[in-house]
């Protein structure tokens, strides 16, 4: 595939802004309301939805893998690689499955994004551990993934909102 | 070009079919995981580190303190009939130390720097179950 | 679907405001829990709050005192002082020792000797004090029984500190010990402000405040004819601040020829009591009255638990229905019968909840 150079600066953009996110979750860790460690909220996927309208799966996917694998380098723990990546890949090949049913609108897309996203992190923590244990708070998680899910489908259609009348997403 | 595919920006029916779908999956899974744990016998604590069984401590009776290391962490565990506690740790999230006390079958604390985790099995799932017993 | 977004959202930063606020601990769910054995039992003392861990070995150290009191084995103990000296010597003993004796003497003459504290000679007899069991003879138990009475032992007023006893008079505190221990680790948490607790004896349980969730503790009575069974009950107590005290044929007996012989005995009799209960539970509230007097109290749940037990449903009823007139005593009880009935009195009737798997016919009685 071909990218522009217009697509590949706004690709590095909405990286940073995804690791930005990223950061910004650990000010408020979800953690401390559910103790499973590595749990995140999934702010990050807000970049995820608005990649996917905006620029297509293999680009989100791009950026997705660049959040992640900067995101576990800067933290210095490679643990919490396997967290991200099972959780946001999860959340995305969800989401691009629920993208393509023209009915839904983004707010359906990622709250099953978010969804899938806290699954992906049972997973990761089952997989680190060894042991079926963190299954215990995935009814709990679901939960929590409605809201969270309702804000990043919020703020994605605030986004697509705002941005549909600029010139960021002519090729 | 604008948006490759625009979507939908506001929330309609079959938004609420996913929604509707994300609760039934924590439902089943609720009821799956969560009512499993009953079952009899005495509420036991299974610790295991590096996803090795390392100890079972029956909760019948105080077991008092124990002290586990995993992956270079160390946790300081107190065992009380009935509950499980890690009262200290060295690691750097305090995850495991935030959780507080567990009390019934199928919960768990998990120590994810140290790869330790602790979890009950067994003993009176429902909330029935007296706190004391005279006889 | 709009607004219901927006309330959606709402939710969800409320829910994450209430993360943030979280308490990381609450002192009151602190908790220290130990086992001690001592008189003959297996004791657990849970106990929460900041001064858990001082109040949980300040009430070993009670339950260590106490026992070398009046410990039947350790002849050093105020008890066995006083049953070896001879006849109507004076001996010295503690303040404990001599307020335990009095409240002997109290619940012998409140349920006119069917509580008794010289059966000893009786129940040696019978092999309980040492478990070797035996049946002894109608003469040899007229004999015992002519050593048995409150009145075979003296407390002379003036001089507080002494004790004696008639010619073969043998006294054993056991019956009320447990009961007087959980009297005094009451005082232990109430000096130490704690707030939560459960200290179970065995037979004997006092629960302490409420549960961490804010709710009653939950007390189960062991069901007599599942004695075997951890988890079988005749019923649940939900209880604040109580003394909760189960005597039962249950829980030491021996068989012999086919017959079953326990170890509550019928001081009338000699033998064991053939009351037709296998159970007697006594509860009372721990409170302070208007003068900040205490109510209720372990050594008294202790008491009439056996005493009632020797009785029977009957008499005991009876004994509930005039205490509660003259308002002397406030109790209340849950009798389990030998043919398969619990009767519960109307006091706490309304804490009372039966065990629907247990097959007992439920009765309430005022």
């Amino acid at each position: 595939m071909k990218l522009t150079t217009k697509q590949l600066t706004l690709c590095a953009m909405l990286a940073a802004m995804a690791l930005a996110l990223s950061y910004l979750e650990n000010v408020f860790p979800l953690s401390l309301a559910i103790p499973i460690p590595g749990i995140k909220l999934g702010l990050a996927n807000i970049v995820t939805v608005f990649a996917l309208y905006a620029l297509g799966p293999v680009q989100a996917l791009l950026i997705l893998l660049a959040r992640c694998i900067l995101g576990a380098v800067f933290a210095g723990n490679m643990n919490a690689l396997l967290f991200s990546l099972l959780g946001g890949v999860t959340a995305m090949l969800v989401m691009i499955i629920l993208s393509r049913l023209r009915w839904l609108s983004v707010y359906g897309v990622s709250v099953g994004g978010a969804a899938a996203h806290n699954c992906g992190q049972v997973a990761a923590a089952i997989l680190t551990l060894g042991n079926t244990a963190p299954l215990y708070y995935l009814p709990v998680l679901l939960g929590v993934s409605l809201f969270t899910g309702a804000l990043t489908g919020l703020v994605a259609a605030c986004l697509f909102r705002a941005l549909a009348h600029t010139d960021l997403m002519k090729g | 070009m604008p948006m490759r595919r625009s979507p939908k920006l506001r929330p309609n029916g079959w938004d609420a079919l996913v929604i509707l779908a994300v609760v039934l999956l924590a439902a089943a899974c609720a009821v799956t995981v969560w009512g499993r744990g009953g079952g009899t016998g005495e509420l036991t604590a299974v610790v295991s580190i590096d996803g090795r069984e390392v100890e079972r401590v029956a909760l019948g009776s105080a077991a008092g303190e124990r002290v586990y290391a995993g992956n270079g962490y160390t946790l300081t565990v107190d065992f009380e009939p009935g509950g499980v506690t890690v009262r200290e740790a060295d690691c750097p999230t305090q995850d495991c130390v935030h959780t507080g006390t567990i009390t019934r079958s199928g919960q768990s604390i998990v120590c994810l720097p140290g790869r330790i985790i602790i979890q009950l099995t067994g003993g009176p799932a429902d909330a029935s179950a007296p706190d004391v017993v005279i006889g | 679907m709009r607004r219901l977004t927006v309330l959606l959202l709402a939710l969800a930063m409320l829910a994450g405001l209430t993360a943030c606020g979280m308490e990381p601990a609450d002192p009151n769910t602190a908790q220290e829990s130990i086992q001690v054995i001592a008189m003959d039992t297996v004791m657990t003392f849970s106990i929460y709050g900041e001064k858990s861990t001082h109040a949980v070995y300040a009430a070993e150290d009670e339950v260590r005192r106490l026992e070398g009191l009046l410990s039947r084995t350790d002849p050093e103990s105020d008890v066995s002082r006083l049953n070896a000296a001879p006849a109507g010597e004076a001996v010295t003993v503690s303040e404990d020792t001599r307020s335990l004796l009095e409240m002997a003497r109290f619940y012998a003459m409140m349920t006119e000797g069917a509580f008794d504290c010289t059966l000893a000679p009786v129940s040696s007899a019978w092999g309980f004090t040492e478990e070797s069991f035996r049946v002894p003879s109608r003469t040899e138990l007229d004999g015992l029984l002519q050593h048995v009475g409150w009145e075979k032992f003296q407390l002379p007023e003036g001089q507080n500190l002494t004790a004696s006893h008639d010619e073969g008079v043998e006294i054993d505190l056991g019956g009320i010990a447990k009961g007087y221990v959980t009297d005094v680790i009451a005082g232990i948490l109430e000096e130490n402000h704690v707030p939560r607790a459960t200290i179970s004896l065995g037979g004997n349980v006092l629960v302490w405040g409420d549960r961490p969730d804010g709710t009653p503790w939950r007390v189960g009575i062991q069901d007599p004819a599942r004695a075997d069974a951890a988890d079988g009950y005749a019923g649940f107590l939900s209880l604040t601040d109580a003394f909760a005290v189960t005597s039962g044929s249950y829980q030491r007996y021996f068989e012999e020829d086919g017959q079953r012989y326990h170890h509550i005995i019928d001081p009338a009799t000699g033998c064991p009591a053939d009351s037709g209960l296998t159970s007697v539970t006594v509860v009372e509230k721990r409170e302070r009255d208007a003068n900040s007097n205490i109510l209720g109290s372990g050594t008294e749940c202790d008491a009439l638990s056996t005493a009632l037990f020797v009785m029977g449903e009957e008499k005991a009823l009876e004994f509930w229905r005039t205490e509660r007139e003259s308002r002397q005593m406030s109790f209340d009880l849950v009798l389990v019968t030998e043919d398969g009935r619990v009767v519960v009195t109307d006091g706490i009737a309304d804490v009372f909840t039966p065990d629907e798997t247990s097959g007992y016919a439920y009765e309430t009685v005022s």
